[in-house]
């Protein structure tokens, strides 16, 4: 297989990372997708406490690093993210530094 | 729990304990011999290698390097994330790719945790793993105490779920047919103990065996099969337990070497005394197994002995013979 820099399916966008943000830690936290909200904040609003925030970040990495390659979140970074629109917007922001 | 005669592999973490790497890797060199499982040693080519016999892993055991160790002091979630290559990363890796069956760590138990949920998951519905511990009975069967460590903070319907867990590996390990749960508080009266023991109680009562509230005078004694508690309380607990244990041991033979008259009667008293307290060795017991991760992970404790790790890896065998995950997402499954 040819060494490839990207794996081609279409540009990942906020509403993409949305969706899978949502599902994932929807998995992670035992609830029902509906409960989380881009306005959610992931204490206060959902109990994720720092583990299930680190088992988020690393189900975002799998997945998205698959698609854009580089693709990581930087553990300083998480103290930084309170709500999920806050997620979405970094994790849009590193797609691109990485793509 | 009957041994199994499949032979399945265990990854050890080499580097985990106080006591590690030297008693770790004769531990495992024994578990090999005794009990015919293979056994992978992760850890520091460096500290391993001189401890195998002529500087060689014999057969059945195989040494898989890792260049990182995870300290009894370090944060257990973020360093379980950021040293990928740590030795007890590399075991929960090994469990999650098939090269191992069960893993057992007897380093940093919050970051032990944390590889085993982050590299093998969470059995479905399970939001947070518990430690089941056996806790040594006088005279009687062993209970289980869940959680000993793994979530500090917990909510009601995670008590809950860690007894419904509890519950089955009480049958697995100690065959118990229908185990008892009490829910460890400061009183026996319903209405005893914080917010979060008031409403576990009333949540509780819908799970079979539940006998309602046990004082942590109840523990090591045939009280309730299964005691359920967060994991700070649990592991305050056991090191309440543990540091009484010392004390007491201090006084007695203290009291035996006092006199002349004494030391005579420690000839005779302290043969017996050091027979009888086999069983509540913690070296003796086994280690203590994660429950609601998606693969078998045996912890055992800080200062663990080369018979720890045997004992340890002994327990690790056994779940895997039989299927300690698939019963647990079985009985989870039951309970709705």
């Amino acid at each position: 297989m040819p060494a490839e820099t990207h794996v081609e399916q279409g540009p990942i966008g906020p509403d993409e990372v949305f969706r899978i943000l949502r599902e994932r830690l929807a998995e992670i936290l035992e609830i029902d997708e509906a409960r989380i909200t881009l306005d959610s904040k992931f204490s206060e609003d959902l109990d994720a406490d720092s583990l299930a925030l680190i088992e988020l970040v690393e189900a975002l990495e799998d997945e998205l690093g698959e698609r854009t390659v580089g693709f990581s979140i930087d553990d300083e970074d998480l103290g930084d993210l309170h709500t999920v629109r806050e997620a979405v917007d970094y994790v849009v922001a590193r797609l691109g530094i990485a793509g | 729990m009957t041994p199994t005669e499949q032979q399945c592999t265990v990854a050890i973490d080499a580097m985990g304990g106080d006591r590690a790497p030297g008693e770790i890797v004769a531990g495992a060199l024994h578990a090999q011999a005794e009990l015919g499982v293979r056994v992978l040693l992760v850890g520091w080519e460096d500290a391993i290698v001189p401890l195998l016999p002529g500087g060689e892993a014999p057969d059945g055991v195989e040494v898989v390097f890792a260049s990182e160790v995870i300290g009894m002091a370090e944060d257990a979630a973020s360093s379980a994330r950021t040293k990928k290559d740590s030795s007890i990363v590399q075991c929960a890796q090994a469990v999650r790719d098939g090269r191992a069956d069960a893993m057992v760590g007897a380093g940093n138990t919050g970051a032990t945790m944390a590889a085993a949920l982050l590299r093998m998951g969470r059995i479905r519905g399970v939001v947070r793993p518990a430690i089941a511990v056996p806790i040594p009975v006088p005279g009687g069967r062993p209970q289980l105490l869940v959680d000993g460590g793994a979530t500090v903070d917990c909510t009601a319907e995670w008590l809950v779920q860690f007894a419904r867990m509890g519950r089955e590996y009480a049958r697995i390990r100690f065959g118990v047919d229908a185990p008892t749960v009490g829910l460890l508080s400061n009183g026996e009266e319903p209405g005893k103990g914080d917010d979060l023991r008031k409403e576990t109680f009333k949540l509780l009562e819908d799970v079979p065996g539940f006998i309602g509230n046990v004082e942590g005078r109840d523990l090591m004694a045939q009280k309730a099969d299964v005691v359920v508690t967060d994991g700070f309380t649990g592991n305050v607990t056991l090191k309440s337990i543990e540091g009484a244990f010392k004390a007491i041991a201090g006084l007695v033979f203290g009291v035996l070497d006092s006199t002349p008259e004494a030391k005579e009667a420690a000839k005779v008293i302290t043969p017996l005394l050091l027979t009888a307290a086999v069983d509540l060795d913690p070296d003796n017991t086994g280690g203590a197994v994660l429950l609601g991760v998606n693969g078998v992970c045996v912890i055992s404790h800080g200062s663990s002995s080369a018979r720890a790790i045997v004992n340890a890896t002994r327990v690790a065998a056994e779940c895997v013979g039989v299927d300690v995950v698939a019963r647990t997402k079985e009985a989870l499954a039951h309970a709705g």
